[in-house]
């Protein structure tokens, strides 16, 4: 896994969670938020920020919430209420492509190239 | 012939081993006391809960790839065992009602892949597609018939940006079955007047749009369909695919699911073994039963 193509996820991922307009519509209807009883970073609009703030490293990926990831079902339910505008990947998509981002160590941590 | 956990069921219609179209189970139904072993395994290991648990995700990952994970003796499972068989039968019977004879690859039958894309691991999804691919093409494989949602996902929407020229056929067996709606309704041997309510799976209705097709079979095979709050294209998720590491999480959002639809119908309907196997869990408890299409296909051919 090259440095470049790190680099082009992580700016792909940013440029499409910034379409994101905090609507929030998401959250509601999102399973595994109803599940964790409105623990905020287990919704959509919650893994989006962490995914956030892992490429601009303010968490690092060894970070708990980095664990919100995978608690998506990948259910699409978000993609059905999601307000962005012009988005070229759907909510559930930028969750799996941020899991693609930690596994191959693409965001700061232990063993992790510098971003 | 090899012995093969996923071939067992295949005993009985003795379909050919080679054919231009080929009916693949990715072993998803054979699968299931396998998956409810290890999840029960890794749940007692919590690896996900330790800060190193990433590293555990992606030797999870690793095994999947080898098979290993599913190689371990499985516990206490024989009804659910016996369930996939009769499942899988259905399908098979139903499809030969109206004139389909898929071939069937046997001990040579791939899984999808689809828990390596769930959690991301691209690397690990590309070598398996193509090996996959090459597996399929080796048969002469033109058209596939799945008989689950993710698998049909994986071969349909994912395979294809992996494989240049790709050009394999894919249908879920229920859009195959509804085409053929009224001969379907003619060889139907015993209608079973009876309500059931519908559990439609993430993968069927929002990623693959197949939706009407399992209510118009329902229909002829005689069967009324009640539909929950949560339907069609706003399904709610049985929290199956999670189940492997969040066994907690997946509990609380599956109990939700079961009760909006048992507040229905005590017969419920699924079309999907990830969904069958998170909501059958309940079937004692809550004195409801959890069909999968593929028994009542059973019943009914
Ligand atoms: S796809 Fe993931 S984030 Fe979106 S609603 Fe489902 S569980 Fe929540
Ligand atoms: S629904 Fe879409 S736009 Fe609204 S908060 Fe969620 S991700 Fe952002």
């Amino acid at each position: 896994m090259g440095v470049d193509q790190g680099q082009a996820i992580r700016e792909t991922l940013l440029k499409e969670i910034g379409k994101c307009r905090a609507c929030r519509f998401c959250v509601d209807v999102c399973p595994a938020y109803q599940a964790a009883e409105w623990v905020e970073n287990m919704s959509p609009y919650g893994r989006l920020q962490i995914l956030k703030y892992l490429i601009n490293g303010t968490l690092n990926k060894d970070d708990p919430l980095v664990y919100s990831l995978y608690t998506c079902l990948q259910c699409g339910r978000c993609n059905r209420v999601c307000q962005a505008k012009g988005q070229d990947l759907e909510v559930s998509n930028l969750v799996r492509l941020g899991k693609y981002l930690l596994s191959q160590g693409l965001v700061k941590g232990k063993k992790s190239e510098k971003v | 012939m090899k012995t093969v956990y996923w071939t067992e069921w295949a005993r009985g219609p003795n379909l050919p081993r080679s054919g231009k179209t080929v009916l693949l189970t990715a072993r998803m139904y054979q699968m299931l006391p396998y998956i409810m072993q290890v999840t029960g395994l890794i749940a007692s290991a919590k690896p996900f809960v330790s800060r190193s648990g990433f590293g555990a995700m992606v030797n999870l990952g690793n095994r999947i790839m080898g098979d290993k994970i599913i190689r371990l003796k499985s516990l206490g499972s024989k009804n659910i065992r016996s369930k996939s068989k009769k499942i899988l039968l259905g399908i098979t019977n139903a499809l030969s009602t109206i004139g389909q004879r898929p071939a069937y690859l046997y001990e040579d039958e791939p899984y999808s892949g689809v828990l390596l894309y769930d959690l991301g691991l691209d690397e690990y999804i590309e070598e398996h597609i193509v090996k996959v691919y090459r597996l399929l093409k080796r048969h002469n494989v033109k058209k596939v018939i799945g008989v689950d949602p993710h698998t049909v996902f994986m071969l349909k929407e994912i395979y294809p940006r992996y494989i240049e020229d790709y050009d394999i056929e894919v249908k879920h067996y229920l859009e195959i079955l509804s085409e053929n709606d009224e001969a379907l309704k003619k060889s139907c041997k015993k209608s079973l007047e009876n309500e059931f309510v519908i559990h439609d799976s993430c993968y069927m209705t929002r990623e693959l749009g197949i939706i009407e097709q399992a209510r118009s079979i329902s229909a002829s095979l005689g069967i009324t369909i009640l539909e929950p709050g949560n339907t069609k294209l706003d399904t709610a998720c049985c929290g199956g695919p999670i189940e492997y590491a969040f066994r907690d999480l997946t509990e609380k959002v599956s109990t939700t699911r079961i009760q909006e639809l048992a507040n229905i119908s005590k017969n419920i309907i699924v079309e999907c073994p990830i969904c069958l196997i998170n909501l059958s869990k309940y079937e004692k408890e809550m004195g409801i039963k959890v069909w999968d299409m593929g028994e009542l296909l059973l019943e009914a051919f």
